[in-house]
């Protein structure tokens, strides 16, 4: 390895506090533009309002920048935090972390949950919070070390660039020969040539003896971390008990902590097996219900599906303890153990590789049109090192791929590679070459939004049929599941704050298949209800995995057994345990409301927010061309004949599709309607007076911006 | 004989997954269910016959990402 140096630049020695209740009362704020590190202290109003981790950071980042603050200004922020309970070694998927920053891909708020241990070592070092502003000219090391009470900001020259050998080489550095007391945040070289950088979270693997790591993948939010000149950031800690959160009631904390692990062991191998096969299992089960998405969201199916599903991945994933939180029973982090690329610089070489999992297999396999494990592999590998997001690689590449195919774009555009569907060797080429910077790579590294325009602009393109199959919402790709026969998932995805990614409401199985939604009020309830819920994990450190992957075996019998509600009363009796602030299952959705709330507004501060940017494309929504409906013409025929009462006779497939979106569409503007009143905001999609002094984020400022965009205050 | 979620159950030649669910309550709520090591999907329970000796988890809930 090249001979690397590290020089200090600045050096915060301060007391660390004392954790009270899961905080440590106070954030860490680092402006490299000049080195300089401080401390805030955390309110009471801040713990009562925005509760920790997502809310935390939405604050911070709020207070940080302004109205036309873009992505890669000075005063741009990333913000990282836990919550909480995170920390917490008793109760599994304890050790979340959220990032959040101004997207590159959305130009407004981006959120991502990541696992690996850097959050809670963050919060035991003393800072319930980070806050990275400015940009150095030259390439920093953050290191926060609990230990010795000391925050450094570094110099870096000669370190590796790609995230795979930088991880490892960091953890020795600073593990003073105990690596599992280390957690490096870093990217890689994909981040700066993209839109759709991500950052990776370490954790040790002491069995292997290994840095493993998450993805913080969403948004683009490495690309932000590279243009700051942040090399990486590093936080050391100790070992961690159940105590070292001070918990308010230990025993309780014990009791219901050992109940949820012992439910997850008992139960997850008689279910969905997350423990030995991660989410792969998804992968032939979306298949079976036509929910694969193949070919750029075309189809839901494949025959080929079976070879890159759980039954292959069974034997490909190395075993053994894969908890990217220390005590996580339901440990689904798997890895691949001595894979050897065919191509890139570490082409022969052995690797260790952090998935596959569900996403990455369809965003990097199924979606283009690639049925082939080993490729799939290759592509996490690279983008994991090269700091890409494997789910906006892949949407972006499968949208380019259907470009291609449909002649929208050419060779001649592509600099030679033939883009079809299928291909393997262009697929990873389209990846080295978004590392490098270079060749039409770097064009589908600007991401779907991007280019439409230049694909249009430069090229052509008819950019209606663009956005018509460009599965980009907000700015932001697609995460991989097909939603044209599920109304709700389109609201899921159109609603969600910060483009269309599935972890804040996954409602597909409830209305297509278990049809627990027939009526708008019940979808709008349910997009209230499951996103309200799915944001409380990220306000507290958790992950929302052993809530409604592992299911109590009598969970039918209970009244709305799509919410596991004895996990959710679970949940609320672990919160009051750690923090001593009593609440129950409605209070954690009223905790989430005043956050998603204000994260709605934050869009709107932002230029965006409004009912106009929940619109999705149609593809998302039903069939584009007529392969696609000629593809389950039976389905489409019945539900014009039966649902919308149309005499098809003698029409041709290209009338019914013009007619079935007609309906569609409406359903689509309907659905926003009931959810907004649902929600309590304006037909506009903004929340209401009445709203935001209900949930005590009616600051001087909110209310301005609500004035401006005509809402009566 | 097979083993239903752990319990002895028993078997007849011809079993499909559809046979088998109708002997439960609310059975409406099961849209995969697992043979082994294998996942079946609702689409295909009728289809699917359950092999004497297995091992049948009814999976409550698919949760996804
Ligand atoms: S369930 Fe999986 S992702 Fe969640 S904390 Fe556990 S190992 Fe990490």
């Amino acid at each position: 390895m090249k001979e690397y140096k590290m020089e200090p630049l600045n050096t915060f020695n301060y007391d660390r506090p004392v954790i009270e209740k899961g905080y440590a009362n106070q954030t860490l704020c680092i402006d490299i533009s000049d080195f300089v590190i401080s401390v805030k202290p955390v309110t009471e109003k801040m713990k009562n309002v925005f509760i920790g981790g997502k809310g935390f950071d939405l604050w911070l980042l709020w207070n940080a920048v302004n109205n036309t603050t873009k992505w890669n200004d000075p005063e741009n922020a990333i913000c990282i935090a836990s919550g909480p309970m995170g920390g917490t070694p008793v109760y599994p998927g304890s050790g979340k972390s959220i990032v959040t920053t101004i997207s590159p891909l959305t130009g407004s708020v981006i959120d991502s949950n990541v696992g690996g241990y850097f959050g809670p070592y963050l919060k035991f070092s003393g800072f319930d919070a980070l806050e990275v502003t400015g940009k150095s000219l030259k390439d920093v090391v953050i290191f926060i070390d609990g230990i010795d009470e000391k925050v450094q900001i570094f110099k870096a020259s000669g370190l590796p660039d790609d995230s795979y050998t930088l991880s490892a080489t960091l953890t020795e550095h600073f593990a003073k020969g105990k690596p599992r007391n280390i957690s490096v945040v870093s990217t890689g070289p994909g981040a700066k040539n993209t839109r759709m950088g991500c950052l990776n979270f370490t954790w040790y693997d002491l069995k292997r003896k290994r840095a493993r790591y998450k993805q913080a993948g969403r948004g683009g939010i490495g690309g932000v971390f590279a243009d700051k000149g942040i090399k990486a950031i590093v936080a050391r800690w100790n070992t961690v008990t159940t105590k070292t959160n001070n918990p308010a009631d230990a025993n309780t904390l014990k009791d219901v902590g050992r109940k949820h692990s012992r439910e997850v062991v008992e139960l997850d191998p008689k279910q969905n097996q997350m423990a030995q096969i991660g989410t792969t299992h998804l992968v032939p089960i979306m298949n079976d219900f036509d929910l694969l998405p193949t070919h750029n969201f075309q189809y839901g199916q494949h025959s080929e599906a079976d070879n890159i599903g759980q039954e292959v991945f069974r034997r490909i994933f190395d075993p053994g303890y894969d908890g990217c939180w220390m005590g996580c029973t339901l440990a689904c982090s798997h890895g691949v153990k001595d894979f050897v690329p065919l191509t890139g610089p570490y082409k022969g070489l052995k690797v260790f590789v952090d998935g596959p999992e569900y996403e990455t297999i369809a965003g990097c396999g199924s979606n283009l049109g690639i049925f082939d494990p080993h490729t799939i592999i290759e592509m996490n590998f690279y983008c994991d090192t090269y700091g890409l997001d494997t789910i906006s690689v892949g949407t972006s590449t499968a949208f380019a791929m259907e470009c291609f195919e449909m002649g929208l774009i050419n060779e001649s555009h592509t600099h030679g590679m033939n883009l079809l569907f299928g291909n393997r060797s262009a697929a990873l080429e389209v990846v080295h070459q978004m590392a490098r910077g270079e060749g039409f790579g770097q064009i589908i590294g600007r991401g779907v939004r991007q280019m439409k325009v230049i694909f249009s602009r430069d090229y052509g393109a008819d950019p209606d049929l663009m956005q018509d199959i460009g599965m980009e919402a907000k700015g932001l790709e697609f995460s991989e599941y097909m939603t044209k026969e599920s109304l709700a998932q389109q609201g899921g995805y159109g609603l969600a704050l910060k483009g269309p990614q599935h972890d804040e409401a996954w409602l597909i199985f409830l209305d297509m298949v278990h049809n627990f939604m027939p009526t708008f009020e019940k979808k709008a309830e349910a997009l209230h209800w499951f996103p309200m819920f799915r944001t409380w994990f990220g306000l507290c450190g958790l992950c929302k995995l052993p809530w409604n992957d592992v299911v109590p075996e009598d969970n039918k019998d209970t009244l709305e057994p799509a919410k596991v509600m004895k996990h959710v009363e679970w949940y609320a009796d672990y919160y009051t345990a750690v923090t001593g602030r009593q609440t129950t299952a409605d209070g954690l959705i009223r905790m989430s409301e005043a956050v998603y709330n204000f994260q709605r507004i934050f869009n709107l501060k932002m230029g965006f927010g409004q009912r106009e940017h929940d619109n999705i494309p149609y593809r998302a929504v039903g069939p584009v061309k007529t392969v696609e409906y000629e593809s389950r013409t039976e389905r489409y025929d019945k539900q014009l004949v039966e649902k919308h009462n149309v005499d098809i006779t003698g029409k041709t497939t290209e009338e019914k599709i013009v007619l079935l979106r007609e309906f569609r569409e409406k359903l689509y503007e309907k659905l926003k309607d009931a959810v907004y009143k649902r929600r309590g905001w304006t037909n506009n999609g903004i929340p209401t007076k009445e709203t935001v002094k209900r949930l005590g984020i009616d600051f001087p400022e909110v209310l301005e911006l609500l004035r401006a965009h005509g809402v009566e205050t | 004989m097979i083993k239903v979620n752990g319990e002895k159950h028993s078997w007849y030649q011809g079993m499909t997954i559809k046979d088998l669910l109708n002997n439960f309550n609310k059975s409406h709520l099961y849209a995969v269910v697992r043979i082994n090591d294998k996942h079946i999907s609702m689409p295909y329970f009728e289809k699917t016959l359950i092999p004497d000796n297995s091992e049948v988890f009814l999976i409550p809930m698919i949760a996804g990402g």
